[in-house]
């Protein structure tokens, strides 16, 4: 290729851009993981001990835990969240009266703030005054009215159900994809006597099959990563039993345990990187094969 | 055709379809819309109201709850905290993201599309495993608990998405336009200023949109990068203030709803730039 005759220029374009990335993205990708060896406590310099931050945290109960709830959030995002986000999905697109109207609504929770929206949550799951007890109460279920965040067996659960019904966000990616399936595909179905499950099972799914694995990637992503509106709403308790890795990794970074924060953050970025490795090879060879509507 | 669709829509599997429909529809409905109407009804009632019957409307609309939030909290710094706080990052990473973006789209170069990619894949970084790291940036810069550390921080974080957006809109502008201009003496710099980026309007909207939401609603970031209320921004008020709610509870419901305000209202316009933004593939891959 010939040297480009701006490139003076360009550089000087692409400058920022690359700055801001490599400080920003680059550079802390390699601090973290060559800090994560070490004993840091972010003022004097860090000591290198090879691998003790890693064995010490899987040898913590918590921090198994905490893996464990990350992957339960990985599993409930990618298994519950993205067939209800397809289902909702394969709903609008065959625009039931409304359907533009629905679309935004679902989709609303996407642009308040998670501060805002668990703060609701917890006065809806309050144990004194909180709706859901409320309701349960009207509706003569004064035995099932509970401490939700507060009671260990219901506070997990608790959390995972704010988040895993705010399907706005797969929904909206879903559903652009299904509207690329061209219509005539349906009427021909229908002409030979499908009823609408079957062509949504046997038209639809089939080709929707690409986006519903990139989204199904990401949400396992992000549950792998999941740390806010579990931060505000219990901070992990009660007894850890809602805690997450981000958690951990937040408590050691205040601690100044910097060494065991940044073992924790390589863990994240290591699970993340494998998770969407593992799918990507997972569904490669069929992704090959079909045609579908990206 | 017209028959067997009217004979479809009696049978059974066709009511069970639309029963099933519409039971889902408004399921979703109540779960995500419900709670937020709950929530700016109760702002509006005294604390009486609220703890003994959360589901009535108030008897009188108490508008004061709202001034009482802006009282109390300091809520009218923490919000222009905020607004500065998005309005430049916006700013600053259309202005950066379109610089590079114009590069990448309408030159040619080596390593290009690897720069492209590598630009790109930084979405899938999990940004919170980053956070003593950017603790240390920040602070080394000697911005620790200042507004700019958070601008550049968000600026930084929003890069990746910002330049797909804006890279993704300006590769549909025919390049016929820039070959005249060039012809009639265009610099590379007045081919940006003059041509691309007036045309590109549409896409920096897009993901300034995008860029705003983000940073109006950023939490974590805020929390470890500063520590004082001269820098901190309104989501962070509404967090560390409930001490001092604790006896006004739809004081501090109030202090929510205004904090969702401006990305409901920036919602309300843009939805349709926001969704196509998302569908124009956020998330293709």
């Amino acid at each position: 290729m010939r040297v480009n005759k701006n490139w003076k220029q360009i550089i000087l374009f692409l400058l920022p851009a690359l700055i801001l990335f490599g400080v920003y993205f680059i550079y802390p990708l390699g601090f973290v993981i060559v800090t994560s060896f070490s004993k840091w406590n972010g003022i004097s310099a860090p000591v290198f001990h090879g691998f003790k931050n890693y064995i010490e945290l899987f040898q913590d109960e918590t921090f198994r835990l905490s893996m464990r709830n990350n992957i339960v959030w990985a599993l409930v995002l990618g298994f519950v969240q993205i067939p209800l986000a397809a289902v909702m999905a394969m709903i609008l697109a065959r625009k039931p009266k409304g359907w533009k109207f629905f679309r935004t609504a679902y989709f609303l929770p996407n642009v308040i703030s998670q501060v805002a929206l668990a703060m609701m949550w917890l006065a809806i799951y309050n144990a004194e005054f909180g709706i859901l007890n409320n309701l349960l109460e009207m509706m003569g279920f004064e035995g099932l009215t509970r401490n939700w965040l507060g009671n260990m067996d219901t506070a997990f659960p608790a959390v995972l159900v704010q988040q895993v019904f705010y399907i706005g966000y797969f929904m909206v990616v879903i559903l652009a994809s299904r509207m690329g399936i061209p219509d005539s595909y349906y009427e021909a179905a229908e002409i030979d006597g499908a009823n609408v499950f079957q062509q949504e099972f046997y038209i639809t799914l089939p080709m929707l099959k690409p986006i519903l694995i990139t989204t199904m990637t990401l949400a396992l992503a992000y549950g792998m990563r999941h740390f806010e509106s579990t931060y505000l709403m219990t901070n992990g308790g009660p007894a850890h039993s809602t805690s997450v890795m981000g958690i951990l990794l937040y408590r050691n970074l205040g601690a100044l345990n910097y060494g065991e924060s940044n073992a924790i953050g390589a863990i994240l970025i290591v699970f993340g990187g494998a998770t969407i490795a593992l799918i990507r090879w997972l569904f490669s060879r069929n992704l090959d094969a079909d045609d579908g509507i990206q | 055709m017209h028959k067997t669709r009217s004979l479809n829509r009696t049978s059974p599997v066709d009511i069970m379809a639309r029963t099933g429909k519409w039971i889902y529809l408004i399921f979703f409905l109540i779960l995500t819309i419900l709670p937020l109407i709950w929530l700016i009804i109760s702002s509006f009632k005294t604390n009486y109201e609220f703890e003994t019957q959360p589901f009535a409307l108030p008897v009188v609309w108490q508008i004061q709850n709202y001034i009482k939030a802006f009282q109390m909290a300091n809520l009218g710094r923490l919000f222009l905290n905020s607004v500065i706080v998005a309005i430049c990052t916006t700013a600053f990473n259309t202005l950066v993201a379109s610089m590079a973006a114009f590069a990448i789209s309408r030159e040619n170069f080596r390593f290009k599309n690897g720069l492209l990619t590598i630009i790109l894949s930084g979405v899938l970084i999990p940004i919170i495993a980053l956070m003593v790291p950017y603790f240390k940036i920040v602070s080394g810069l000697g911005l620790y608990d200042t507004l700019p550390g958070l601008i550049i921080t968000y600026s930084a974080i929003n890069i990746p998405i910002s330049v797909f957006l804006i890279h993704g809109f300006m590769s549909t502008i025919p390049k016929e336009l820039e070959e005249a201009a060039i012809i009639d003496g265009c610099s590379f710099t007045q081919r940006y200023t003059r041509i691309v980026l007036p045309l590109s309007i549409p896409g920096l909207v897009t993901s300034g949109t995008f860029v705003f939401i983000y940073c109006w609603n950023e939490f974590t970031y805020a929390m470890l990068l500063t520590s004082s209320e001269a820098s901190r921004t309104l989501q962070l008020g509404i967090r560390f203030f409930r001490s001092q709610f604790v006896t006004d509870y739809t004081s501090m419901l109030a202090a929510i709803v205004i904090t969702m305000v401006p990305t409901i209202f920036v919602y309300i316009f843009m939805h349709n730039r926001i969704i196509s933004g998302m569908t124009s593939g956020a998330v293709k891959g």
